[in-house]
């Protein structure tokens, strides 16, 4: 085990530096000058180097990323912001929670209706529950989310009124300039974000769950317990959702991960404050520090996931357990 | 076969249990949030959303944005500022903070306010002359990394500005603040300097207001209203002066701005009365809708002037466009209607000018084809060397409403005969592109001015001065340089009055009639709905905003 984590953990530096490597690099290509940008529209050419310096822009792109990287590691500090001059820590302090909530109450609203639509229609193929199901699935996959967030805060926020049309309020009582907050406030402002980001992931789950349990009620073992004559909830239960739910949990993992950039269009529909609308904001401005902040947050956080679906895996299936 | 279903049935209902919870709280809310009340009286909480960004700074000396700046006259106590009145009495500078206009020296460099009594910041301490010292000096000081005063060259504009920028004095020497009697010495006369003094920058702030390079959000201010919180991305809380005893109107108890609401759904939220206004707008494409369904400026979609002016660009450096036929050919091709029905109902007002209503020197002329393309006028004016003009270089960002822009003025460009070669540049580099000395482009279709201040050298000298091109960063950008024109600009900032407004006349009418160096195209508006509870809206042109502090929703 503890092999086994030493490897993990060189992987996630190797995969950390490989990140922000290429995010210096792809920002070094685009053709932005941000001290020109943030020196403001009469500005002469000595503002802008003055700004230039002010921001360590005059240095070489490798010395830039040297500054980053000790300031991260050894002042766990992600700089400030080139347009606000906001700390980045404290940009992500505040976005993270928001996203946070949008993808883990996404995964249990698409989970929720993935893995029993899943199982009925692979229970009963080609019966109109399956059938529907299946149409749901083209239309999940088919549909930007963008225009599913539209049309459902058009619908239920705005004709129906039964949800506000965007917003956000925190799950914790509180907190700077907040207007409302409270876990039953919070989780109203999210339903229609948690429908619209349940709609794409569902979509991709329930086809996965459909298959695997087809597929896994086919096996041997499943029709030894049957002649064994284990009950069929126990048939189910122990045999065939263990097994087929296995990837399951792989893909979930990675999806969290890839739910960070899916949020992207979420929270911008639904004015959700999270990373994602603040990455879109930063890259319109250039905004260095912010992009690279993110990046580097978005790649811990799929780093852990992945640890986490390995250690998770390891429990539900003792044949892969690392030792 | 029932058996089985059992845990895919309780997850189904678990789901479904979550939709129904939380639908019915939505519906509770909903029936709260509707039993607003309407009428002109103070009170309750104005709801303003900010489509597709916030503020970046709320700092008053690190603020520079048109909307940072709606926000901070709310809280703002300046020497001179604009009343909160509609129309042209909306542009009249007022002595604000000051007891009155500032008394001049006779040879011009000395300008002595005197602070009325009794003005206090929200935490109940006086407004004093020094607090009108510190905000220069936050404008001015190294440790702020602003690049604000340094852009009007304020350091060189008064006496000492220039050894505390570069950080060898603790203080600007030039201005003096002796209780309720601030002074300021000029290095030189400078008939702008009252107008440059209504810039939001010049606020009062408390004389122990910190440098801090990151801006502080929360502080006292002396207007109206201060900002109760802040949360960058998040929010903006504004909440009344308790210590405010003027004539400035502050209805709401409370002004909140949400930001970065994207611009349709923002408009659904205020029709549904859950926000009360976008400051950023409406989409382009909504406002034929709005004007029909209710009316303009009759209770709820409103279109205001701006003082901004659109602009297309010829680069008057290089060829084709060194040869001023060419570029009056230009402004009889372009297809000034089709450029404002592009932006949708209600954009603006076609023109050919570049100064605006309400600037002084502002006098409505035509000169060129300004209800559509003229092209015979234009292959006339052109002559022969359109055909042989090397192909144009027509630059423009990418963005849906600018590619369509383009694709217009290359249609004009082509009919009178011109080749173009289509640029579309990110916007992130596109400033940088076209305001770099030496830059390839001929043509640029994303132009446009909005003021500073309300005077005609915001305009004029600012983008059409060739004195002043420089390497990089220029804001004349059809790097125009008439060494008589530059003169004659420079005579005209020197003077003042009714001889300073005839004079910018002048140059206004001959910069297009004699050099046509850009092809200005519209003055636009801005266009605005408000939920059904907003009343009280009075218009500020130079903002292009409504003024928040008036609005009422008690």
């Amino acid at each position: 085990m503890t092999q086994f984590l030493i490897r993990r953990i060189f992987w996630a530096i190797f995969l950390f530096l490989v990140a922000t490597i290429i995010t210096y690099l792809i920002f070094w290509v685009i053709p932005a000058d941000p001290a020109a940008l943030a020196a403001g529209k009469s500005a002469t050419p000595a503002d802008v180097a003055r700004v230039r310096h002010y921001l360590h822009l005059d240095e070489p792109i490798w010395r830039q990323y040297l500054r980053f990287l000790w300031n991260l590691v050894g002042h766990q500090q992600l700089g400030n912001s080139f347009v606000t001059r906001q700390s980045v820590n404290h940009i992500i302090g505040q976005d993270a929670p928001v996203t946070a909530s949008l993808v883990f109450g996404g995964a249990i609203f698409w989970l929720s209706l993935s893995i029993p639509v899943g199982i009925l229609s692979a229970l009963r193929p080609r019966s109109i529950l399956d059938r529907v199901s299946m149409s749901f699935v083209l239309v999940g996959i088919s549909a930007h989310p963008v225009w599913i967030g539209l049309i459902l805060s058009y619908l239920i926020g705005y004709r129906l009124h039964i949800t506000p049309i965007v917003g956000y309020c925190n799950f914790f009582p509180g907190g700077i300039g907040v207007q409302c907050s409270g876990p039953v406030q919070w989780a109203y402002h999210l339903l229609l974000p948690w429908i619209t980001f349940m709609i794409l992931f569902a979509a991709l789950y329930v086809r996965l769950v459909r298959a695997n349990v087809m597929e896994t009620m086919s096996e041997d073992y499943v029709r030894t317990a049957r002649a064994k004559g284990a009950s069929e909830s126990r048939v189910m239960i122990q045999h065939v959702l263990r097994n087929s739910l296995l990837p399951v949990v792989t893909i979930l993992g990675m999806d969290l991960g890839l739910a960070l950039g899916g949020a992207i269009f979420t929270e911008s529909i639904f004015n959700l404050p999270g990373l994602g609308h603040e990455v879109i904001n930063a890259y319109n401005t250039a905004d260095l520090p912010t992009i690279t902040g993110i990046v580097v947050f978005a790649t811990v956080c799929v780093i852990v996931f992945n640890f986490i679906v390995d250690v998770t895996y390891g429990f539900l299936d003792p044949r892969i357990r690392p030792s | 076969m029932r058996r089985k279903q059992y845990l895919s049935l309780f997850m189904l209902v678990l789901g479904v249990a979550l939709l129904v919870a939380a639908t019915t709280v939505g519906a509770a809310t909903s029936a709260t949030q509707k039993a607003s009340k309407s009428g002109i009286k103070k009170g309750g909480t104005l709801k303003l959303n900010e489509n597709a960004e916030d503020f970046d700074f709320v700092d008053p000396q690190l603020a520079y944005r048109t909307d940072d700046w709606a926000m901070l006259y709310t809280t703002a106590m300046q020497l001179v500022s604009f009343p909160e009145k509609t129309g042209a009495a909306g542009s009249q500078l007022y002595p604000q903070a000051a007891t009155s206009f500032p008394t001049v020296s006779k040879d011009g460099k000395t300008y002595t306010f005197h602070i009325r009594p009794g003005l206090r910041f929200s935490d109940g301490s006086p407004v004093t002359a020094a607090a009108f010292q510190r905000s220069w000096e936050r404008i001015l000081s190294p440790k702020m990394g602003s690049p604000l005063g340094v852009n009007l060259d304020l350091q060189d504009a008064i006496v000492g500005g220039t050894a505390f920028l570069a950080g060898k004095a603790a203080h600007i020497s030039g201005i003096k603040a002796k209780g309720l009697t601030l002074s300021f010495h000029l290095t030189k006369p400078n008939a702008t300097f009252v107008s440059i003094l209504s810039m939001q920058w010049f606020t009062a702030v408390k004389p122990n207001t910190p440098y801090d390079d990151k801006g502080i959000n929360v502080y006292p201010a002396a207007g109206p209203y201060y900002i109760k919180a802040r949360n960058p991305g998040h929010s903006t809380v504004l909440a009344r002066n308790p210590f405010y005893k003027g004539n400035r109107p502050a209805n709401p108890d409370q002004i909140v701005f949400t930001p970065n609401v994207d611009i349709d759904q923002s408009l659904l939220q205020v029709k549904a009365g859950q926000s009360d206004l976008d400051i950023g707008g409406v989409p382009a494409t909504a406002a034929a809708d709005l004007a029909k369904t209710y009316g303009v400026n009759k209770g709820r979609f409103f279109v205001g002037a701006t003082s901004c002016v659109n602009y297309m660009a010829m680069n008057n450096a290089r060829a084709p466009f060194n040869n001023v036929n060419l570029r009056k050919a230009v402004n009889w091709a372009i297809d000034r209607p089709a450029q404002v029905r592009l932006l949708g109902a209600f954009a603006g007002k076609r023109t050919d000018q570049m100064l605006v209503p309400g600037i002084p020197g502002y006098h409505p002329f035509t000169a060129y084809a300004i209800k559509g393309a003229d092209v015979a006028k234009a292959k006339q004016v052109g002559g022969s060397a359109i055909a042989s003009a090397p192909t144009l270089n027509v630059i423009h960002t990418p963005t849906a409403t600018s590619t369509n822009r383009a694709q217009i003025a290359e249609f004009n460009l082509k009919q009178v005969g011109f080749k173009i070669n289509d640029v579309p540049t990110p916007a992130t580099n596109y400033y940088q592109v076209i305001q770099t000395r030496g830059t390839s482009y001929n043509f640029v279709t994303n132009g446009g001015w909005c003021a500073d201040y309300f005077d005609p050298f915001d305009y004029l000298n600012v983008l059409f001065d060739g004195s002043k091109l420089q390497a990089a960063n220029n804001n004349n950008y059809a790097y125009f340089n008439n060494a008589s024109f530059n003169a004659q600009l420079a005579h005209a900032a020197s003077l003042s009055g009714a001889a300073r407004a005839k004079a910018y006349q002048k140059l206004d009418q001959e910069l297009m009639v004699k050099y046509a160096p850009v092809v200005p195209y519209l003055i636009s508006t801005n266009r605005y709905f408000t939920a059904s509870r907003v009343k009280n809206w009075i218009y500020s042109s130079y903002f292009g905003s409504p003024y928040f502090n008036a609005l009422a929703v008690g």
